[in-house]
């Protein structure tokens, strides 16, 4: 095998292996790109599935990482919001039986308060009401 | 050598004796030799100039080849882990804000509201199993229960009239197991709860369970005694009855 050959061998192996790194690099940076915060950026589509569906204990428990903190993305919040207020409401029952009257106290002012920042929903939290309302056993 | 006129220290390739001037004659041999290797190095290191020269190309190919493997090997392997690294760090940072963060921990907990508190934990990437943060571990194990406990019933019992539910048997069928899970845990951790420094906020956990049993399932204290009494296929014959219910 002449040297030219090894040589065209070796630059053609090198333009392949510069094609794969170059690839691979984005992919890289995006993996290691995060913030310290959990950030949601998946649930959004299940989320709405289900508020679809009207399974509001599901929506629920899949936006309980707002609550905790999670950051997510500014076009997604209200449906964590909505999530956030089916939580409440469910736990405010349960805060008000327990007699942890200040916890039941503040469920209500944030009940409140995402009525207010959600109006266009209003219908939706109304449907999320009954759904508690029926689930308590009289 | 000496030269063998005057006797004084004299080089091997020296021509005249420096001390004496007398014609040195004796190293002709050597100097001759000396001659003939230096033509023979000169013409050596030409050859092997002219191979470097000819090899250079593919000794710096096969460098950028070595250079390239290597760095595909780096990235490869930073992709691959790039979720440790992330949780690593994420973790970093947890330590680092142990003050902050156990403060609005404690103030979750001081609400009594124990889904927000685990939902916290996750989000922070608290990592509970060591130091600062491991005097929670029991507290988080039986918060991370008692939230499988509250996402279970909340799927089983709220749902609007024209809710078209995947599957609502597995739904009470979830809801039986977290059920048991949060309670099974809650008895089998007994001695290590009673000596936890966070015991009274998981006996209120435990008490909010009875209380969301009560409230959505029709459980008081002797209903949830009966119903622990029974075996899984009453346990969850009886959450059908209660929540399949129009």
């Amino acid at each position: 095998m002449t040297k030219k050959v090894i040589f065209g061998i070796s630059v053609a192996v090198n333009i392949i292996l510069a094609i794969v790194l170059l690839a691979l690099i984005p992919g890289a940076v995006s993996e290691l790109h995060f913030e310290y915060v959990e950030q949601e950026t998946i649930r959004p589509d299940s989320i709405r599935s289900y508020l679809d569906r009207e399974n509001f204990g599901t929506v629920a428990a899949l936006s309980r990482a707002i609550r905790g903190g999670a950051t997510v993305a500014q076009e997604d919040e209200e449906y964590y919001r909505l999530g956030e207020y089916a939580e409440l409401r469910f736990l405010h029952e349960v805060y008000a039986k327990a007699g942890n009257t200040d916890t039941a106290g503040q469920c209500e002012e944030r009940i409140s308060a995402i009525r207010d920042e959600l109006p266009g929903y209003a219908e939706v939290l109304d449907e999320i009401d009954k759904s508690v309302a029926d689930a308590v056993i009289k | 050598m000496k030269c063998i006129s005057c006797g004084a220290e004299i080089g091997l390739t020296d021509k005249v004796c420096a001390h004496c001037g007398r014609v040195i004659t004796e190293n002709a041999g050597y100097r001759s030799n000396m001659d003939h290797y230096r033509a023979d190095s000169a013409g050596t290191k030409k050859k092997v100039r002219e191979i470097i020269a000819e090899n250079i190309p593919i000794v710096i190919s096969a460098g950028v080849m070595i250079l390239l493997l290597i760095a595909v090997g780096v990235v490869a392997y930073v992709k691959e882990n790039a979720y440790s690294f992330r949780e690593d760090a994420a973790r970093r940072e947890s330590v680092r804000q142990y003050g902050s963060y156990s403060a609005i921990m404690q103030d979750y907990l001081d609400a009594g509201d124990y889904t927000g508190f685990s939902a916290f934990e996750e989000c922070h990437s608290i990592a509970e199993w060591e130091e600062p943060y491991s005097d929670l571990k029991l507290l988080v194990d039986m918060a991370e229960d008692y939230t499988s406990l509250v996402s279970a019933v909340e799927e089983a019992v709220m749902f609007g009239p024209d809710a078209r539910r995947y599957d609502p048997e597995a739904d009470i069928s979830d809801c039986r197991r977290a059920i048991w899970n949060f309670y099974f845990e809650f008895e089998c951790n007994l001695s290590d709860i009673d000596a936890d420094p966070y015991r009274e906020y998981i006996y209120d956990m435990k008490a909010k369970a009875d209380t969301i049993l009560e409230v959505y399932l029709g459980l008081d204290e002797a209903g949830r005694n009966e119903y622990f009494a029974e075996s899984d296929i009453k346990q969850t014959a009886y959450l059908e009855e209660v929540l399949m219910h129009d």
